[in-house]
């Protein structure tokens, strides 16, 4: 075994200062985006996640090229010959040129993905800082209890926007390099600030309320447990209560992933009659909603955090 | 060091202006760490009651029986608890205040790491919460992996780490800061004798720096080597502050036993018989002879009053040994038990 040096008991002077707080909430969130980055039970989910943003930026592709190159063309499918321009018009239900609909879509998809990733990492990530009562390690540095609590609300943050805001953005640059991108970066600034807020508003919404609910029931399965409640039955739920029972769409403001469907589509300016399902409540009720459960987790933080002493 | 207690009842509250005073340049630096009429309640559980203690420098043990209040002590010094009453601070600064962290250097007992991370990555990524810039932060992990002897062994996955080495990367991320004060939290557990050495080694080399270092630990002969400071807790209290002997001294209700092997042990026994501090006398024999076990009140005069009749009747002493101040012993006193914490 080394034996414990004494050398190095006196450090170089330290003439430097110290950064605040905030710096050490970047380094937390440092700490647990390598956590759910190594993780390598995620690593399925983020091969999905990647396949999804593939088949938009080709998609992207292949339409612009259909539309450019080939529109006139005929081609032979069992011997039946079919017009290019026709198989463009499936692709166009996937809404793959560049539109409100294809970042909304987009975002739905991968925001989806991380939500699961979340609900799968939110015991690593927070809930067994308390569980394995590994905090003191964090609030015994200077760092305040916000502190923390901004530094894996950041770290959620910068993973729900990898998944979703910069591959957005990513598809974006690419349509306007496919279209005339003069006049579509321009033409389309809406969508570029709606991918900047519906990024936004997974990023707050999913970090506090995984903070709220990580730090409630810590382990991972009842975790899992509650986030398929709030993610996927209150979605069964609401689709049940307006398409099943025939109820009024408000209904449908039970399911906090379509609030937060609808918030996005907001702000990328997608009009009413293209959203999917037809019968939605108002953009503006959902967007209450959405600030009520944020609000809400704060509150329930706050509380939590107030209340922070490490007692085993 | 004083502390509220049995002992050496300290009650400090500075007016208003008396802290402006102390706070003004010229004044005496503010204690290192200060815990003013502190009183710590769980629910209905009373963790700690009404505690005033001052701590400066060097090394202090702190020891009791489990529940004696040592870990609401440890935590409310660190910061990771409020007291429900008075107030702790670190130089002059709230405990509960990040800012006094930068003073304090804390090695919990508990050992939950994120076992995907190596050491040295764990370490480093403490010394950048420190507030370290990058470059910084990485030669203060080298240095302090070296100084607990992990360099060598601190790119291994922590899952993969035993006991000791765990500890040994707990008591690194604690020295990151080269804090003013180093609380730790059963330091030795698990670690084999001859890292126990190193470790002993290193915590005088620390508080010969300057540094103060508070050692919560059940091996109590470990901080017998260490230091003969101590802080006794039992039942929320502080029952005694001071070194071992000290503490025993000022236990008159309970005489201290000392074996002495002297030339004429009978004789000796006459002459002391009349000493009115002596309150027992045993005259034992084994293979070195005959000797004599006293029980005494008042040891630092009886210890006088010996030493007399020694020279003046040219006894030729060969051993003089006090039997009853060891900390298993005093603890055992002053815990109503066998000493056992």
């Amino acid at each position: 075994m080394p034996a414990v040096s004494d050398r190095l008991l006196r450090y170089r002077p330290w003439r430097g200062d110290l950064q605040g707080p905030w710096a050490a909430s970047l380094a937390i969130a440092r700490v647990g985006l390598r956590l759910m980055i190594r993780k390598r039970l995620f690593w399925g989910l983020y091969a999905l996640a990647a396949m999804v943003f593939f088949f938009f930026f080709y998609g992207q592709y292949l339409v612009v090229w259909i539309q450019q190159q080939t529109a006139t063309q005929t081609v032979f499918f069992g011997g039946i010959p079919v017009k290019m321009g026709n198989l463009t018009k499936f692709l166009d239900r996937l809404h793959l040129n560049g539109s409100s609909q294809t970042f909304g879509n987009f975002i739905w998809f991968q925001g989806y993905i991380g939500m699961i990733v979340l609900a799968l990492a939110g015991s690593v990530l927070i809930g067994n800082d308390f569980h394995h009562r590994s905090l003191p390690f964090y609030l015994s540095k200077p760092i305040g209890r916000w502190h923390y609590v901004l530094g894996k609300c950041l770290g959620i943050g910068v993973f729900v926007n990898l998944l979703t805001t910069l591959p957005a953005l990513i598809l974006f640059i690419q349509a306007g390099l496919l279209y005339d991108w003069k006049s579509y970066y321009v033409d389309h600034f809406r969508q570029f600030v709606g991918i900047l807020g519906y990024g936004f508003t997974l990023t707050v919404c999913l970090s506090v309320l995984l903070m709220a609910t990580a730090v409630s029931v810590r382990r991972a399965v009842p975790l899992i447990m509650i986030w398929t409640g709030i993610f996927f039955l209150c979605r069964v739920l609401g689709s049940f209560l307006v398409e099943g029972t025939h109820l009024d769409p408000r209904w449908r403001l039970v399911d906090l992933w379509n609030n937060l469907y609808l918030v996005g589509s907001w702000c990328l300016g997608t009009s009413r009659e293209s959203l999917r399902p037809v019968e939605q409540p108002a953009f503006g009720e959902a967007l209450i909603v959405v600030v009520i459960v944020c609000v809400l987790s704060l509150f329930f933080l706050r509380r939590r955090i107030q209340a922070v002493e490490i007692v085993s | 060091m004083t502390a509220a207690g049995t002992l050496n009842p300290r009650n400090v509250t500075p007016a208003p202006e008396v802290i402006d005073r102390m706070n003004t340049p010229e004044s005496e630096p503010e204690p290192l760490l200060l815990f003013e009429q502190v009183s710590k309640w769980y629910g209905p559980l009373l963790g700690l009651n009404q505690v005033t203690l001052e701590l400066n420098g060097g090394i202090t043990g702190l020891v009791g029986a489990n529940g004696a209040g040592k870990s609401t002590l440890i935590r409310l010094a660190t910061g990771q608890i409020r007291p429900n009453l008075g107030r702790v601070r670190i130089r002059g600064t709230d405990a509960w205040d990040w800012r006094a962290r930068r003073l304090v250097g804390y090695c919990p007992d508990t050992d939950a790491f994120y076992e995907e991370m190596t050491g040295r990555e764990f370490v480093l990524a403490m010394a950048r919460l420190c507030g370290f810039p990058r470059a910084e932060a990485r030669r203060r992990t080298e240095a302090v992996l070296d100084r607990v002897g992990m360099r060598d062994r601190a790119d291994r996955k922590l899952r993969g780490y035993s006991k000791g080495m765990r500890q040994r990367v707990k008591l690194a991320q604690a020295l990151l800061h080269e804090p003013e004060l180093l609380v730790l939290d059963e330091p030795m557990s698990g670690i084999d004798p001859v890292g126990r050495q190193e470790l002993l080694e290193l915590f005088r080399g620390l508080a010969r720096q300057g540094k103060c270092l508070l050692i919560s630990s059940h091996e109590l002969e470990e901080l017998e080597k260490l230091t003969n400071h101590v802080i006794v807790m039992a039942r929320g209290r502080i029952a005694a502050v001071g070194t071992l002997r000290q503490i025993r001294d000022l236990m008159d209700d309970f005489p201290l036993s000392v074996r002495v092997e002297v030339d004429r042990p009978r004789e000796l026994a006459r002459q002391l018989i009349d000493n009115p501090d002596v309150v027992g006398l045993d005259l034992a024999s084994d293979e070195t002879g005959e000797y004599l076990v006293l029980r005494a009140k008042h040891p630092e005069r009886f210890f006088r009053a010996l030493g007399q009749c020694v020279v003046a009747e040219r006894f030729d002493m060969r051993q003089l040994e006090p039997l009853d101040d060891t900390a298993h012993a005093v603890l055992g006193y002053l815990l109503g038990g066998s000493g056992k914490t």
